[in-house]
């Protein structure tokens, strides 16, 4: 039989070492630690007023950045929500230090509970958590917002439940568990209905899943939509597009 | 009666392992397992989050290396060691027996039997169980992805196991099964 038919030293090590090769290269993706930024804190924090020039309502939202930023960048998000775990671990320090600091981009954030049983609750929390601290000491909410998200990383499925939201907001200075616990019994109504504003604004805007982005030009009118974990190159060209309209 | 089923046994573990080194007798043939394989991973790790995948495509179809990133490590935290290891499994094996298919199936058209019949539905049945999870998902049936136990770890272990008795049962490619296009191209196993 000629080299061409028969199994050979060279092609048995070539396959050998392709197929280590391989499982090495997943091995090394999967455990790749993510190059999450928590050091990142926005410089600039308000609570909206009215609504935006899209019509999106944002009184009482949180927003990350220079109340007169020239582009709004619409953030919703869900607790449960893998993607947007990966979202605030890689890209949203990048966009925060590039464009939200240097006062052209404000990120207001809104919610869209969709990926669990405890993602509403979730997003009582927050907006509890918010309504508490956000006039005082918006940097609480920053770090509770991050502490979720950091539990959601390093535990597996079903970690979101009363139990483990209260321990994570005890162990974030300046937030006090009992006054978001009164806020969770008293306001949740109200917040519920605030939450529905969020989810139908998105779905008005075409985003049926998280994290949901909309980028808009709040003095040209010209927006765009992103859906999904992109890579901060594409939220760099999203927003640099709306700016030179 | 065991005698019988034991000689059956290392019948089918010698044509497997045959099987599985048929890709080595050729460099043509190491590429092509080698790029299935490589296929059928991007396939299966992108079938996981068929929503993401779409929305990453249809925005840039060079973001494919980040959205194979991206989700090997969801698989991973969401399924542990085992679920990517069965997805790596999985592709390899899927590489060797779309290889091993491929040389099939030109045998059989040179010796002219209807072989097609024979092989598909093996490489059918495997691939189906293998990516059923994400086929579920893309149509939209996310709940029933959730109802699948193990979350579909058991149907990709199934995927397997149907695989390996794909390669088992068809061997060595370049030897005859009895029955199959007369003696023409019986004994070309290199031993």
């Amino acid at each position: 039989m000629d080299e061409e038919d028969t199994i050979t030293n060279r092609r048995a090590i070539l396959a050998g070492g392709a197929t280590l090769g391989f499982g090495a290269g997943v091995a090394y993706l999967a455990t790749r630690s993510p190059s999450s930024d928590s050091s990142y804190e926005p410089a600039a924090f308000h609570e909206g007023t009215g609504a935006s020039g899209l019509g999106i309502e944002l009184s009482g939202r949180p927003i990350v950045g220079d109340p007169d930023a020239p582009v709004d960048l619409y953030y919703w998000t869900d607790y449960l929500c893998p993607f947007c775990a990966r979202f605030e671990a890689n890209t949203l320090a990048t966009i925060g230090r590039n464009y939200v600091d240097a006062g052209t981009v404000r990120i207001p954030f809104l919610l869209y509970p969709n990926i669990g049983d405890y993602s509403t609750s979730a997003a009582v929390w927050d907006r509890c958590v918010w309504e508490q601290v956000g006039e005082d000491d918006p940097a609480a909410y920053w770090n509770w917002h991050g502490s979720v998200f950091d539990a959601q990383r390093s535990s597996g499925e079903n970690w979101a439940d009363d139990e483990r939201f209260g321990a994570i907001t005890e162990g974030v200075e300046g937030v006090s568990r009992s006054a978001v616990q009164s806020c969770r019994a008293s306001r949740r109504d109200a917040i519920r209905d605030r939450l529905d504003a969020d989810v139908a604004a998105a779905q008005s805007a075409g985003i049926r899943g998280t994290p949901g982005f909309v980028v808009y030009n709040r003095e040209t009118d010209q927006a765009g939509r992103l859906v999904g974990a992109h890579p901060y190159e594409n939220f760099e060209t999203a927003i640099d597009r709306v700016l030179a309209t | 009666m065991i005698g019988v089923d034991r000689r059956r046994f290392r019948t089918a573990a010698a044509d497997l392992r045959s099987a599985l080194a048929y890709p080595l007798t050729g460099d043509v043939r190491l590429l092509g397992a080698g790029i299935a394989t490589i296929a059928t991973y991007v396939l299966l790790v992108l079938s996981t989050y068929p929503q993401f995948t779409r929305q990453l495509l249809e925005r840039d179809l060079t973001d494919v290396t980040y959205g194979v990133s991206v989700l090997t490590r969801e698989v991973y935290l969401t399924s542990g060691w085992l679920g990517l290891a069965l997805v790596v499994l999985y592709a390899l094996l899927t590489g060797v027996a779309v290889t091993n298919a491929v040389a099939l199936l030109q045998r059989r058209r040179r010796s002219g039997a209807t072989g097609v019949a024979g092989i598909l539905p093996g490489v059918l049945a495997a691939g189906c169980a293998s990516c059923g999870a994400g086929v579920l998902g893309a149509l939209g049936f996310v709940g029933a992805m959730a109802a699948l136990p193990y979350d579909g770890t058991l149907l990709r272990i199934g995927g397997i196991a149907l695989l390996l008795w794909f390669l088992a049962r068809a061997g060595d490619p370049r030897t005859c099964s009895i029955g199959v296009g007369g003696g023409a191209d019986a004994g070309v196993r290199n031993e």
